[in-house]
């Protein structure tokens, strides 16, 4: 019993929301490629290059808000490669997005080897974190509640906040509907003269926004340092997340919530002494099981479609082999 | 062809297609097509698959540009550069495939680019309220809250023409609407038709059903290989004449004179059920037999069970459950192999995906299934030199139009390729036949050829089960009906005397008491 009201109490869930929020950030970025029926698992190399170039921007800028800036740009520019290569160039989605994320990471190597001249991680040299706000009056209100709602980062309130939004996004906005429906049906889209091309880009751009944040917030949340792939795969949870929940703003808020929760878990069990590669392994394998668990019935359309896509791929398959359009 | 001034001044005209050409590298799907619409009259456009209809619409509505040609509309030239022009211009295309959105509300996908806003957020009530109140001025019944996933083709089809009237169109086109509807909706959508021309809207109507053409329609155009060969008021034509101008020789749709037979029977099927893809009983208590030298027709909407018939009986889908026994042998535990050795041979009714491989060479395809059997197997390998002598025989008897045994079957027309399943299957002496969909896709002229050779396995004395969405098709063909709904047999119609309105009735839920009433 001891054990267990050690482990679980206001301190593991404000651990919980701000271990949620990156991943959150990025899901939620990934729901509007995800809806607009791109397989984006570029999220990764998005997010990392947003990390990267916030920690150069705050150090140029001497601003951690310049920093954000410039993270949600380096995040923006890969959204928009990949979206010249994968809508324009009708490139393999999954082969762009890992190129892209196997150059972000090399990427930000050497530059943090040209740079800063070092390798591993860049700590210190005139970083600005982002600051914490304390909503007023929390502590008076709530007493040893507080740190539920205060304390934070502005980017864990936009986070949070954001949620409620997509939704509103995705019902109530013409271009969350357009969205929705070019992934869903381009064909119908493409004969109410709503372009495909156009809303693709957007939804690539809108989700390179959001990386970046993402990416920032690592870097300039709660430790203001860079270091060699600090993302460290938070990308690819986003993406098994984004399959399983479809994009859904307030299912990927549940996926993104399990996953904070296991991580803000194994962080606790490392205080008790187990090994700490098998407590790091925990999250990712609560998170994935139960994700697995949870949707194994309803298997989307995506899963389907980016499976036969590979195999087009793999069979590399010329376009013009595709069934020309005829007249019956 | 220049307009009889006398009667008709070029304002008359709603559409007006003046010397459209179009081509795809060396083939001309278009060869200076010249249409004439009128203003509030029903324009039929007939013609065999790959006549060029398809194509011509997609040119007037924008969807293709002509290589040569103009577009009037009205009177006065027009460019339609893409769809929105031609939808500003007050046409509307109902495609034959919908292009609805079926996570989305009716209403939605009425008002889907032209939504309705309030404080730039959508409004949804507005916008059902506005598809109520189209509905009901146009008889076009519909919920409009409810989620397209939920709704019937029929319905689907509706909202589709809700789509059209939303945006002002006051030309329609209906490419091929009554291909996926029950007789009775095809009846409610031309009395629809109807209203609109006598509202003074047009309407150009595409079908290859010459029956509802001479039913519907006010004038028709039939298409030949690319060209109009006729522009003429639909009451100076008959069905033979109009086939004679598509295909450009005499067709039979009589139904052949057989002698009755009384085979022993093939295969008998008791209290079968079965779950589609989704876990929903998809077949409910089927029971029937077939006989030697008999073929029964399965007729229904799709969607109603008949898929799941045919990949339960071939051993592609296990039934919850129910015994099949074909010659003697209960088929229902076997894999597809053994129900085959068993005795069937099976026309799939998606032959793109369980028919052929669309990659491999039509000798190939020929041998798949029967590779491990002489001719085509030879000391233990396989003999290609025997498959390709096969194959030239088969090529020639079935009338493929390919350059040879080792053309690739995904180059081949949809008709052709329908023809090298059917000549696989019809050679495997199977003693009974599985036939889905035998004609779909498939134009006139090659599914009377395929008629015949169903004809000529009936007469070898092979069981036959017909499964086909075309009612004509197994009238024509069928010695005996059963009418699928729901997952259910509805009843037994003898197919000598069998009444299309009473099928129809019942293909729609109708009992077999109920409909011979009704019909």
């Amino acid at each position: 019993m001891e054990v267990l009201t050690s482990l679980i109490n206001v301190a593991l869930i404000v651990a919980t929301l701000r271990t949620t929020a990156p991943i959150l950030l990025v899901a939620l970025g990934g729901s509007f490629t995800t809806k607009a029926g791109i397989f984006n698992i570029g999220l990764e190399g998005q997010m990392l290059a947003g990390a990267f170039f916030a920690v150069l921007g705050s150090i140029w800028t001497g601003s951690a808000w310049g920093g954000v800036l410039c993270g949600v740009a380096a995040a923006l520019v890969f959204a928009y490669v990949f979206a010249l290569l994968v809508v324009t160039f009708r490139a393999n989605e999954v082969v762009v997005g890992l190129a892209l994320n196997i150059l972000a990471g090399g990427m930000t190597i050497s530059l943090m080897k040209a740079i800063f001249g070092t390798r591993g991680s860049i700590v210190g040299q005139g970083i600005v974190g982002l600051p914490k706000i304390q909503i007023p009056y929390a502590r008076e209100l709530l007493g040893s509640w507080a740190p539920l709602v205060s304390g934070y980062t502005p980017l864990v309130y936009i986070a949070f906040l954001s949620v409620p939004l997509f939704v509103l996004f995705y019902k109530r906005t013409r271009l969350g509907l357009y969205i929705r429906v070019v992934g869903e049906k381009p064909e119908a889209a493409e004969a109410l003269g709503i372009s495909i091309t156009r809303i693709r880009y957007i939804a690539s751009l809108l989700c390179g926004l959001f990386a970046g944040l993402a990416g920032a917030h690592l870097s300039l949340g709660y430790i203001t340092m860079f270091t060699e792939n600090m993302s460290s795969g938070r990308g690819f949870m986003a993406v098994a997340i984004l399959i399983f929940s479809n994009g859904d703003p307030l299912r990927v808020l549940a996926g993104c919530l399990l996953f904070g929760l296991a991580d803000a878990f194994s962080l606790r069990l490392q205080t008790f002494g187990y090994p700490s590669y098998l407590i790091l392994a925990v999250p990712y394998l609560v998170a994935l099981t139960a994700l697995f668990a949870l949707s194994y019935a309803a298997r989307p359309k995506l899963i389907r479609e980016t499976a036969d896509s590979m195999r087009r791929f793999l069979r590399a398959e010329t376009p013009d082999s595709r069934p020309t359009e005829g007249s019956r | 062809m220049e307009p009889d001034t006398a009667s008709s001044t070029a304002a008359d005209y709603a559409v007006e297609l003046i010397g459209i050409t179009k081509r795809f590298g060396t083939f001309t799907a278009n060869d200076k097509i010249d249409l004439r619409v009128r203003r509030g009259e029903i324009h039929a456009i007939v013609g065999e698959n790959g006549a060029g209809k398809t194509t011509l619409m997609n040119i007037l509505f924008g969807l293709l540009q002509p290589d040569e040609g103009e577009i009037r509309l009205n009177g006065s030239p027009v460019v339609m550069d893409d769809p929105s022009v031609a939808i500003k211009l007050g046409l509307g295309m109902v495609h034959q495939h919908f292009k609805l959105v079926p996570s989305l509300t009716v209403a939605e996908n009425v008002f889907l680019g032209m939504e309705i806003r309030r404080n730039g957020l959508i409004d949804h009530q507005a916008q059902e309220e506005r598809t109520t109140e189209l509905s009901k001025r146009f008889g076009l019944a519909v919920d409009a809250t409810e989620r397209v996933a939920l709704l019937s083709v029929g319905i689907e089809q509706r909202i589709e023409i809700l789509k059209v009237l939303v945006r002002g169109a006051r030309t329609v086109i209906l490419d091929e609407p009554t291909a996926v509807l029950t007789p009775q909706e095809s009846r409610e959508l031309f009395a629809t038709m109807r209203s609109f021309a006598e509202g003074g809207m047009t309407v150009i109507f595409i079908s290859h059903h010459l029956e509802e053409v001479i039913e519907v329609s006010d004038t028709v155009t039939v298409l030949r290989r690319g060209k109009a060969v006729a522009t003429r008021p639909t009451a100076e034509l008959n069905k033979a004449e109009m086939v004679r101008l598509m295909v450009d020789r005499d067709v039979s749709f009589e139904r052949p004179t057989r002698p009755r037979t009384d085979g022993k029977t093939v295969l008998q099927v008791e209290g079968l059920w079965a779950r589609d893809d989704r876990r929903h009983p998809a077949l409910r208590d089927v029971s029937f037999e077939v006989r030697a030298g008999e073929i029964v027709g399965i007729a229904g909407v799709a969607g109603n069970g008949q898929t799941e018939l045919a990949e339960v009986l071939s051993g592609l889908r296990p039934p919850s459950h129910g015994t099949a026994v074909l010659n003697g042998r209960d088929i229902l535990t076997l894999s597809p192999a053994e129900v085959r050795a068993a005795g069937l041979a099976h026309v799939p009714g998606d032959r793109m995906t369980r028919g052929v491989d669309g990659n491999a060479s039509i000798a190939s395809n020929l041998m798949m299934g029967r590779q491990d059997r002489a001719p085509w197997k030879r000391r233990g390998l396989l003999d290609w030199k025997a498959a390709a002598r096969e194959s030239i025989g088969l090529i020639e008897r079935f009338d493929i139009r390919a350059r040879g045994p080792n053309d690739t079957v995904r180059r081949l027309s949809g008709g052709n390729i329908q023809k090298v399943v059917l000549a696989r299957e019809f050679t495997n002496e199977a003693s009974f036949l599985l036939i889905d969909q035998p004609t779909r896709g498939v134009d006139i002229g090659a599914q009377e050829a395929i008629h015949d050779e169903i004809m000529r396995q009936r007469a070898n004395g092979v069981a036959i089960l017909l499964i086909s969405v075309q009612l004509d098709e197994l009238l024509k063909l069928a010695d005996r009906l059963l009418v699928m709904f729901n997952g259910r047999i509805m009843g037994t119609v003898d197919g000598e005397n069998a009444d299309e309105d009473q099928v129809g009735l019942m293909m729609a839920g109708v009992s077999p008491e109920q409909a011979e009433h009704a019909a």
